[in-house]
């Protein structure tokens, strides 16, 4: 009798501890988003005052986006100085989305997509090089990208 | 008026009153520490808003700077330190935040967002409130702090339980003695009268207290947060317990960014690719989805690392936690309170309540009469003890072994196992009695053990 308490609890704390740990498909277990995902594919090399070739491949629940509720881009020079306006991409099918581009001079440029599909909103912007890039770009470059620390090597 | 007289078994009744004295002695000290310091945690926002007024408060005017140009002011103010969290103010005439870390060092920097001009700094170390839940959540100790305070607050609830019995009325309907403290029977009645007639008062709203603050704790706390969001029913993963999801970009798809100390000597393809998000961007997201003023957004520290805004508001219904993917702008996870189970939504209301903000004032002073009930209680209880005890012993009552009431040791297992803490300390009391107090004879009548 005397060490039915101890015995008993050592058995049941063992077992309590042991039984712990986050399922890792616990997300699943509550609301979940379909978040939009997005490849931009453009040529390696662009010169300006070339038409190029430019593809976003967009997918959603890892299917294709065969019909997105739309899906424009913007060209923007990375200084402010040019801005395109934003431009409705031609559905290719098999969540392929295209649109020719033109850049008008060498430089920093972003390609910037908006799509919305089923709620999820995105608008990715991609850094690209067209032709050469300046010395005061060069230089911009090294402050990084305008907005925020993306630092990998301070993390804690 | 006679009514039947209940049979007690006195065994039951001694057993049971030697726990209480034990458990009470131990635990009293940080009991009372957590009722005065609980007491001053009520009041953090008052607290706080006195304390901090001048770096609150800023005088709106026709121009404001957007979040980014804020935080390229920070990182030109403060060209060695990485910026972690904004907090854009709940209206017009509050300043921005900025939490910057700097080695080991963490600040928050209070920002006109009108002028741009640093209205105050304030370390980590200094916020007296937090030093505050330190001592209240940990005793300033950590790790064991925390699991220090978790065993009190289980032993509390042990300590309730046998305080009930003790209570419990024996043999008469009279109200005195019970519920109201017998004046006039003399200083030995009115001793046991002042510790058991405010305890019985303050039982409901310290059982409440405990069962709130407990998912709190460490150990219990996180198991049950584990079981709970693991049954669907909890917090969704990443507001309590879990890992936030990722940004999806693969990483050959992100834009390299040299540094600025650096030569520029990466090739130069590797520039090109997504780059982040803009914190303004982000912002927009936030009005967008209506998140609840006063979040604060959590930048992302790695390369897949996501924009995590994230508000714990006064009422437990304006919650909110969402993931951002940082390059795609996509919205990973929206978890608001109407996305918790019904565990989480009660588990969440419990902490409101238990931080005394759920109703405002009348939370708080409720919470205050409990807390200052537990101070009463503490000190008349080892004031009991101390008129009563003997002048060479502790004065614990004697008691036959716990092991010869089935009832008792039913109801020390079931703790023991809700409680996993209360387990272990018996079973670390018990292998102390086997190892030393059985085989000491001072010590053993010492302890009356």
């Amino acid at each position: 009798m005397k060490r039915i308490l101890p015995l008993g609890l050592s058995a049941f704390l063992f077992l309590g501890i042991s039984a712990c740990g986050l399922r890792e498909d616990a997300a699943t277990l509550y609301k979940q988003e379909t978040p939009l995902q997005v490849e931009i594919k453009n040529e390696p090399k662009i010169s300006a005052n070339q038409e190029t070739e430019i593809q976003a491949i967009l997918t959603q629940n890892s299917q294709a986006v065969i019909d997105a509720d739309f899906m424009h881009v913007e060209i923007l020079k990375q200084d402010g100085t040019v801005a395109a306006p934003m431009e409705e991409a031609r559905n290719e099918g098999n969540g392929v989305y295209s649109f020719s581009a033109r850049f008008k001079e060498d430089g920093l440029y972003y390609i910037r997509i908006h799509a919305g599909n089923e709620g999820s909103l995105i608008s990715p912007r991609k850094q690209i090089i067209v032709g050469h890039l300046t010395d005061a770009e060069i230089e911009s470059l090294k402050q990084g990208p305008k907005n925020q620390e993306s630092s990998s090597g301070h993390h804690h | 008026m006679k009514i039947k007289q209940q049979q007690r078994d006195p065994s039951l009744q001694r057993i049971i009153w030697r726990w209480h004295f034990y458990a009470g002695i131990i635990f009293a000290p940080i009991l009372f520490l957590l009722a005065v310091t609980g007491s001053i945690y009520l009041f953090k926002t008052e607290i706080e808003q006195v304390l901090y007024n001048d770096y609150y408060e800023v005088v709106p005017q026709e121009t404001r700077l957007t979040a980014d140009e804020q935080l390229k002011k920070m990182a030109e103010l403060y060209p060695n330190a990485v910026a972690t969290q904004y907090r854009p103010g709940e209206d017009e005439q509050r300043s921005t935040e900025f939490k910057l870390s700097e080695g080991t060092e963490s600040y928050t920097v209070f920002l006109n967002p009108y002028t741009g001009e640093v209205v105050g700094e304030l370390a980590d170390q200094d916020r007296i409130m937090d030093r505050i839940e330190e001592l209240h959540g940990e005793l300033m100790a950590g790790t064991i702090g925390d699991r220090i305070v978790e065993l009190a607050a289980c032993w509390a609830l042990v300590l309730i339980v046998t305080g009930v019995y003790l209570w419990f009325p024996k043999n008469s309907r009279s109200l005195s003695g019970v519920v109201v403290p017998r004046f006039t029977k003399g200083a030995k009645v009115l001793r046991r009268d002042l510790h058991a007639v405010p305890a019985f008062w303050i039982t409901g709203g310290l059982v409440f207290l405990i069962m709130t603050g407990l998912p709190w704790s460490g150990f219990w706390g996180n198991g049950f947060q584990t079981l709970i969001t693991n049954s669907g029913e909890g917090y969704p993963p990443s507001v309590w317990i879990g890992d936030a999801p990722k940004s999806s970009a693969a990483t050959k798809e992100i834009a390299e960014v040299p540094w600025a100390a650096e030569n520029l000597d990466v090739p130069l393809s590797t520039i090109e690719g997504l780059v982040p998000q803009s914190l303004d961007h982000i912002i927009e997201t936030a009005e967008y989805e209506g998140l609840y003023p006063g979040y604060t957004v959590f930048l992302p520290q790695e390369k897949d690392g996501v924009y995590t805004l994230s508000i714990f508001s006064p009422k437990a219904q304006d919650e909110a936690t969402m993931h951002i993917d940082q390059y795609t702008g996509a919205i990973l996870a929206d978890y608001r309170y109407g996305n918790y189970g019904v565990i989480g939504k009660i588990v969440a209301w419990g902490i409101t309540l238990h931080k005394g903000t759920q109703f405002g004032l009348v939370n708080q002073l409720v919470s205050l009469a409990i807390c200052l009930g537990l101070m009463l209680v503490v000190f008349s209880g080892l004031y009991l003890w101390w008129k009563r005890r003997p002048e060479k012993a502790l004065g614990a009552p004697k008691a036959p072994s716990a092991a010869e009431s089935k009832k008792f040791l039913l109801l020390i297992l079931a703790m023991g196992i809700l409680f996993p803490l209360v387990g272990f300390s018996i079973l670390a009391v018990w292998l102390l009695d086997q190892a030393i107090i059985q085989r000491t004879k001072r010590v053993k009548k010492w302890l009356n053990a």
